[in-house]
């Protein structure tokens, strides 16, 4: 018998070598690998993104969860025959047009990955017309922007009025977060959604999709 | 009594008698962002910061970044300007690293910020220790004195230890958050090696602000309780600790800049020593009312700060603005160890003459005591 709850232990604490090691056993066990992502690392990583929306984990518990998760997906894929059947959604991610900071992004991303979404990041300053083409090149289902400067925040508000011009605003779920976006700016914009922290992104996500 | 508004914001700090609530306001966020889109309100074309505050009625924050220079032995910096970018290497004997940084004035920042760190892997660590050891800091105030001339009896040159206590240099400017925490996990007595040797290069600095006028270093800032929480107690208390206790034994208070999430590093600020708590940046932007940092804090610390600055966009009515400004005044009630100012800039899109609107509530509502 396959003991998920192990990997998903050894996610929660952040123990990259042991999450392999399970993995791997698993795997020897004959578990299916899209099994293994789904009760093992997806599973362990909603339970890291829970404990940090509610005050228990931080960055770094974060990081190393993350760390964990994208070696052992290292070793499994190779042997996922298909991999959209297991991912959640697919969602496309950046900081906006004027902005390089990246941290709040790099969390989000972590969390998604973690919990089974494709994640396409943009990257930092990424402009309006860089996240419709993204849109009508990858199709996601969420489109997700940070801004960590009051200055650029507009960007993001410039984006979703870019994405209605284009006609394909219909096409994605919008999600905006960052120190300074509020629910409040969230809902004068037009997002579909906000996001208070870096661990309410994957019931964010999962919520407007509907998986 | 008729105070300064620097006379009456250190008066606070120093919890002095005062007439009414201090207010020191920043504006250089839309005061960069303004001047070099050429889109200042017609009135203040030509004016410096300063000089509009003067006009709307508040207490000025100037910021200046350091009053030394930063020199180095036995190797080679060179700098290549690619704008925005620039790219710092510094070539040592035992191997080379290199910064890159943006800096873009005009869309409201006073600094540069990194976007690509000098650690990379383990080889970076004897080089990174080699340019520690060979760092030299000298006194260099002149700016400095020529900000302190310019704002007078207006405000506060805002100066001190740079941005960073010694770990959180390491963290944020020479490994960014997400090297650091795994080189933390990884190799912890090597990171705890560079620690030892910015804990030397800052006693320099402190040092250097012991004998200088500047009245309340600032000693670091820009926390986030999900970054820096697991580190705060074992890195960052001692340390200012430590710098509060000389900068205070050479007649000097000390201040960080909180304007981040604060929330679970509450409990371990009292153990700092730190006496001002400036940029204070509550509810909206933050989890935290000021009426709760002000029951945890009690009188002990001096908070600066209180309006989220997005309280100063169009987003927010007049009428919404006033009703926040005035609730803040009856949390901070008799409004003691408080001076009023924005968590943490005026907004390239807010509006001035808020910050005229912070003052005239402050002479209708914030005489001190204030009776709710």
């Amino acid at each position: 018998m396959i003991d998920y709850l192990a990997i998903q232990l050894a996610i929660i604490n952040g123990d990259d070598t042991r999450t392999v090691k399970l993995v791997e056993g698993a795997l020897e066990q004959n578990a299916k690998p899209a099994d293994i992502v789904a009760s093992g690392l997806q599973a362990g990583m909603i339970i890291v993104g829970d404990k940090f929306s509610s005050g228990e984990f931080f960055l770094p518990e974060i990081l190393l969860a993350a760390r964990a998760v994208t070696r052992a997906l290292d070793v499994l894929r190779p042997q996922l025959s298909d991999w959209d059947a297991i991912t959640r959604g697919r969602v496309v991610i950046g900081t906006v047009a004027g902005d390089i900071h990246d941290i709040g992004k790099n969390l989000v991303s972590m969390f998604l990955e973690g919990a089974g979404f494709e994640v396409i990041d943009l990257g930092t300053d990424v402009s309006a017309e860089q996240f419709v083409a993204a849109v009508k090149e990858h199709s996601p289902d969420i489109v997700g922007m940070s801004a960590l400067l009051t200055t650029t925040m507009p960007s993001m508000e410039a984006t979703i009025r870019a994405l209605e011009s284009a006609g394909i605003r219909h096409q994605v779920k919008v999600v905006v977060g960052g120190a300074p976006v509020t629910q409040h700016f969230a809902d004068r914009i037009g997002a579909d959604g906000y996001g208070a922290d870096g661990g309410a992104a994957i019931e964010l996500c999962r919520r407007l999709i509907g998986k | 009594m008729l105070m300064s508004h620097k006379a009456r914001i250190l008066a606070t700090a120093r919890k002095q008698a005062i007439d009414k609530l201090p207010f020191g306001a920043r504006i250089d966020v839309w005061y960069n962002y303004h001047s070099s889109h050429g889109t200042l309100p017609e009135k203040y074309k030509d004016w410096n910061m300063v000089e509009i505050l003067r006009d709307q009625g508040a207490g000025a924050q100037i910021r200046h970044m350091r009053i030394w220079k930063i020199e180095y032995d036995n190797l080679e910096v060179v700098i290549q300007e690619d704008p925005p970018y620039q790219i710092t290497e510094w070539r040592t004997p035992v191997g080379s690293v290199r910064l890159k940084t943006v800096f873009r004035p005009e869309e409201g920042p006073w600094v540069a910020y990194e976007v690509d760190y000098p650690f990379k892997s383990r080889e970076d660590y004897p080089v990174i220790e080699y340019i520690f050891e060979n760092t030299r800091i000298v006194p260099d105030l002149s700016e400095y004195y020529r900000k302190e001339k310019m704002v007078g009896e207006d405000g506060m040159v805002m100066t001190g230890m740079d941005f960073y206590s010694p770990m959180q240099q390491i963290m944020r400017y020479w490994f960014g958050y997400e090297r650091f925490f795994y080189e933390l996990y990884d190799h912890l007595a090597q990171v705890e090696r560079l620690y030892e040797l910015q804990k030397e290069i800052a006693k320099k600095k402190l040092q250097i602000l012991g004998k200088s006028p500047v009245e309340i270093p600032m000693l670091c800032g820009n926390w986030s309780d999900e970054i820096h929480t697991p580190v705060f107690a074992k890195y960052f208390v001692p340390w200012l600790r430590e710098a509060s206790d000389y900068l205070h034994s050479k007649g000097k208070l000390t201040q960080v800049h909180a304007d981040g999430e604060m929330k679970r590093l509450i409990p371990f600020f009292l153990e700092t020593g730190v006496d001002v708590a400036e940029a204070w940046t509550p509810v909206p932007m933050t989890s935290v009312t000021t009426g709760e940092l002000r029951k945890a804090w009690g009188d002990k610390v001096t908070i600066w700060g209180g309006i989220p600055a997005v309280l100063f966009e169009p987003q927010y009515s007049d009428e919404e603005f006033d009703a926040y400004v005035i609730n803040l005044f009856k949390e901070i009630a008799p409004g003691y160890n408080f001076i009023i100012g924005m968590g943490d800039n005026l907004p390239f899109d807010g509006r001035i003459e808020r910050v005229g609107r912070v003052a005239e509530l402050i002479d209708k509502y914030g005489s001190v005591p204030i009776e709710v």
